[in-house]
């Protein structure tokens, strides 16, 4: 072993020459030692060290593998002094190659981030969520995220290639009592058996993970959820209560690592979807409220699958007439960024966003390299004598091709660790615009660290080979004749490259103001409803056992909130506004007002309110009344939204007051009299219509919303606060203002707002910067001209507008480029919201405005500095 | 004027592999020297003063064989070259023209 390292020491610093001869020496030293002892091989060692000597080591310049050494000497020198000499060219560039690649390095970790979801379980690629399609006369209707409960076991036994399935069910909140402490827990799921087989996460305690949710009653917990619980105690067979649903008992049989942020199905506690085998086999084909995901064999076509997948009336017995339903394949991995169902469990990412996100990160990227492009062509002229003068003494086409890339790769190497330096300070921000932990230590980002310095190399060469062949052809007698001007070719391409900047600039500009602008208008937009110092929360739900009892208490609890002066009114719902999409529930059923519509098909969003709710929340009504508590044929009566109306078809709202409205196409199931109709209001997102939503009456809803007074709302909120917990002092209150709830649905958005926001304003920096250092060269150059022009008479304005007429050429055009462009996508991106703005071609002009008056500027400042000058010094030397 | 510089142990190397002949490779010389004059030789020592004296060209060398002894490793034979004999000879000479310039009193003074 010691010999070994002493070998390889000396095979490291040895003289190839005498290498071998050296290594036998000693070989043959060691051999007569005649022992392996460890004294033997120290002494091979020692003699190794004694040999590193100046004669015998290997020469660090002679003897490598080029024998050019000396002239990359020369290039760095040269190099070095170019950049301290045109301090302004070389500060431009590797700032703007920094922000650049900064800014693209950060992007891509996010884009990265987004696109890792749901990826790190063994089998993922082989994990597909089973969805349910409607089918309207064979177009497909709203896609839901959910299925049947039988499905998968049955799919299980008919479809070879899927070979596992598992069932889960997601709860809105679950409310524990663990030893004396009660918790709420947003984030909890059911699940069966089956589910660490697809969902491999690492089990931390308990045994075999295909027994932990075997048995009702059964609790798994994550990590930090059995230590926040348990402490240091060993949590597993410990007791939990859950006391909403179930009131019972659980036991815990595991605990698992914590559910990481990339996955789409995230949750902190897992309890045994056994625990109520009796609802989910009572929901059976009947209703479907439960996530179950598909593990298909390995190498299965997955079109082929879909192709002989099996209709769903085969599995359920029904009659296939009778059914719209249909099932549906959604990889796993794909749901994150793709899936846009309706209740999926948590709001999702964006394809788009990320799209957009790292098509504006190239942009900047390349932009900061049309800088470097840009201005190393331009001030070749600077450089041309310096090419002529290698070239005559003798240096060829390559070499100078080399020395020109070597100083693209130093600009870019120095533009590297400013760029690291700008990332490891900007990184928390960046986190926080994207609302992500995305980035955690930049040092500790190995990938990131490679990345960066990979991207500088190919930025090095990429932006670096058209100056490096544009200055290497510099023909050695015309340049050292002095008769040398930069050629029109490449001033054409500096002119495109200009071009592509400024629409670039231009088409984030106006995508900044776009979103902006939709952002604005969701969060001020008459949603219909009334929504300020109202309150919302949620309050403990009934089992079958207390629920006239409970109904009583709830009643107390409504009368007592009502006896302050601050609570002007209380409403029960089991939606509230400002919710997820899937805070309410659906029929997929058909419906039809008796004797006044056919019966038609489309989802039929459903929610249950007492007559305190439409008050509290300020929803309007257009005809007809509020349910009445003291009239007992409320009970079946039916309050619908104008949306309902208008998909049935019906236009004249007093008509069908007081008829009846029936769902489903049995004409001997539930019937509603139809007593009111209000107004359309935005229950969620402005991204979706207002739904088609039926409401009846129900004094057990579980949501309580209440209206305070504005001027005393504090008084209010005390004496909720205080009623709350002498009611219900098991379940901690928690409540929110329902402005608040619809400011966080737009959360979404505003951050893409900015995300781009700051983006696009680090994108037209960084031009702006490029056109500074251009229009300084380009001034410079044309010093002799204004000097001329001077003399002949021309004022400074007139001189000014020599330079702006080519600039306004060039506005022009990346106009004619960016406008189309930024009306094609960010129209698109409005088209995304049911309720969006009109196209604001104000904000294009203005943008337009932006762009054009930051080249005014640089452009006016730098041919000012020329113009003010005197003739005389420019005309002097010739 | 400093016609040769040959180094006090140069110098017995130099006699050494002269006295080895065709035999003097990196081994064999650090033995002889080690029995013939009791003195420790690192392996470092002899073969810098080796390649010094090569680069002067008071030796030239030669791959030999390789055996399995050596790892696979050549050994490399030293010759003495005509150059470097006259610089071992110039070095005697230089001795015994001091030693016959040296005048008895120092023998006496050594002596008394």
């Amino acid at each position: 072993m010691i010999k070994k390292i002493a070998d390889r020491i000396l095979k490291s610093y040895c003289h190839p020459d005498y290498y071998p001869d050296i290594q036998g020496d000693l070989d043959e030293l060691y051999f007569d030692r005649k022992n392996n002892s460890t004294v033997a091989q120290f002494r091979h060692l020692f003699e190794v060290i004694k040999l590193f000597r100046p004669a015998l080591i290997r020469p660090f310049y002679k003897n490598s593998l080029y024998n050019s050494t000396g002239m990359f000497k020369n290039y760095f020198k040269i190099s070095f002094r170019n950049l301290i000499k045109q301090k302004a060219f070389s500060i431009i560039n590797i700032i703007g190659l920094a922000v650049g690649l900064s800014a693209f390095l950060m992007i891509n970790q996010y884009v990265m981030f987004e696109k890792s979801y749901d990826r790190f379980f063994s089998d993922s690629d082989r994990l597909y969520r089973l969805t349910t399609d409607q089918v309207l006369d064979g177009a497909i209707g709203t896609r839901d995220a959910m299925s049947f409960a039988p499905s998968g076991p049955a799919l299980v036994d008919r479809v070879p290639e899927v070979i596992n399935s598992t069932l889960t069910y997601q709860f809105n909140e679950l409310v524990l009592r663990v030893e004396d402490r009660s918790v709420k827990e947003t984030k909890a799921i059911a699940a069966d058996s089956n589910y660490f087989d697809l969902f491999d996460y690492k089990i931390l305690a308990g045994g075999d993970p295909n027994q932990m949710l075997k048995e009702p009653f059964s609790i798994v917990l994550t990590e930090s959820r059995a230590k926040a619980y348990f402490g240091d105690q060993d949590p597993v067979g410990q007791a939990i209560k859950i006391l909403s649903g179930f009131n019972q008992s659980f036991k815990v049989t595991g605990v698992m690592q914590d559910v990481p942020e990339q996955t789409h199905y995230k949750f902190d506690v897992l309890v045994s979807i056994s625990s109520f085998q009796e609802d989910v086999d009572e929901d059976g084909w009947n209703s479907f409220n439960y996530y179950t995901y598909l593990k298909l064999a390995p190498n299965t076509d997955i079109d082929e699958l879909r192709g002989k997948f099996p209709r769903m009336f085969e599995l359920s017995g029904e009659e296939e007439s009778d059914s719209n339903l249909e099932f549906n394949l959604q990889k796993v991995e794909d749901i994150h960024l793709y899936s846009d169902f309706t209740y999926e469990p948590e709001a999702h990412g964006s394809a788009n966003t990320v799209l957009f996100l790292n098509i504006i990160s190239i942009l900047i990227l390349i932009i900061a390299w049309v800088n470097y492009i840009n201005l190393s062509t331009a001030k070749a002229i600077d450089r041309a004598r310096e090419v002529g003068v290698r070239k005559a003494i003798g240096a060829n086409k390559m070499q100078l091709i080399i020395q020109f890339l070597f100083e693209s790769f130093m600009l870019n190497l120095l533009a590297v660790v400013l760029a690291i330096v700008m990332a490891q300070l900007s990184y928390s921000y960046f986190n926080h615009l994207v609302g992500k932990e995305v980035i955690e230590n930049i040092w500790l980002n190995q990938l990131f660290l490679v990345k960066i310095f990979a991207f500088a190399f190919i930025g090095a060469i990429v932006s670096g080979l058209y100056p490096a062949f544009v200055l290497s052809s510099f023909r050695t007698v015309v340049v050292l004749k002095g008769r040398f001007r930069n050629s029109a070719k490449g001033i054409l391409l500096r002119k495109g490259l200009v071009v592509v900047q400024f629409s670039v600039s231009l088409v984030l500009l106006a995508a900044t103001f776009v979103v902006n602008r939709q952002v604005n208008f969701m969060q001020s937009v008459d949603k219909g409803i009334d929504m300020d110092f109202v309150v919302g929360m949620s309050r403990p739900g009934y089992s079958s056992g207390n629920r006239e009892a409970m109904r009583i208490k709830f009643e107390q609890f409504k009368q007592r909130l009502l006896d302050h002066h601050a609570v002007e009114n209380v409403g029960f719902t089991n939606s509230l506004p400002g919710g997820d999409l899937s805070d309410i529930s659906s029929t997929t059923g058909e419906v039809q007002i008796i004797g006044k519509t056919d019966l038609m098909e489309g989802t039929t969003y459903m929610q249950w309110c007492d007559d305190g709710y439409f008050d509290a929340v300020g929803i309007r009504m257009i005809a007809g009344r509020n349910f009445d508590a003291e009239m007992v044929s409320d009970s079946a009566a039916i309050i619908v939204n104008e949306s309902f109306l208008k998909r049935l078809g019906v236009n004249d709202y007093e008509s069908v007051l007081n008829e009846k409205i029936q769902f489903g196409e049995n004409d001997d199931g539930h019937k509603y009299r139809l007593i009111g109709i209000m107004k359309d209001y935005n229950r969620t997102s402005l991204k979706n219509r207002v739904e088609p939503t039926s409401t009846f009456y129900n004094t057990y809803a579980n949501r309580v919303v209440v209206r305070l007074t504005p001027s005393s709302y504090q008084e209010g909120l005390a004496h909720l606060e205080e009623t709350y917990k002498s009611y219900f002092p098991n379940t901690p209150l928690e409540y929110d203002f329902l402005d608040e709830r619809f400011n966080n649905l737009f959360q979404e958005d505003q951050q893409f707002g900015n995300v781009i926001a700051t983006f696009s304003l680090l994108a037209v920096i960084v031009a702006s910067l490029g056109l500074f250092g251009l229009s300084a060269f380009m001034a410079i150059n044309r010093a002799k001209e204004v000097g001329i022009r001077k003399v002949l008479g021309a004022t400074i304005p007139q001189i000014l507008s020599i330079f702006y007429r080519e600039f306004i050429i060039l506005i022009a055009l990346s106009s004619l480029i960016g406008i189309p462009l930024v009306y094609y996508t960010m129209d698109g991106w409005l088209n995304n919201y049911a309720y969006r703005v009109d196209f604001p071609w104000i904000f294009v002009g203005a943008s337009l405005l932006v762009v054009g008056a930051s080249a005014f500027i640089t452009v006016g400042y730098q041919t000012i500095r020329v113009a003010v000058k005197n003739p005389s010094e420019t005309l002097r030397c010739e | 004027m400093k016609k040769y510089q040959l180094g006090e142990f140069e110098e017995i190397v130099l006699l050494t592999v002269g006295v080895l002949y065709d035999q003097a490779y990196g081994v064999a010389i650090k033995a002889d020297i080690e029995s013939r004059l009791e003195r420790k030789v690192s392996v470092g020592a002899l073969q810098s003063a080796l390649r010094r004296m090569e680069t002067k060209g008071f030796v030239e060398s030669k791959s030999g064989e390789a055996t399995a002894k050596r790892g696979g490793k050549p050994k490399r034979f030293f010759y003495m070259t005509s150059f470097g004999r006259a610089a071992l000879e110039y070095n005697r000479q230089v001795r015994a023209e001091l030693w016959n310039a040296m005048p008895d009193m120092t023998i006496e003074m050594k002596f008394s």
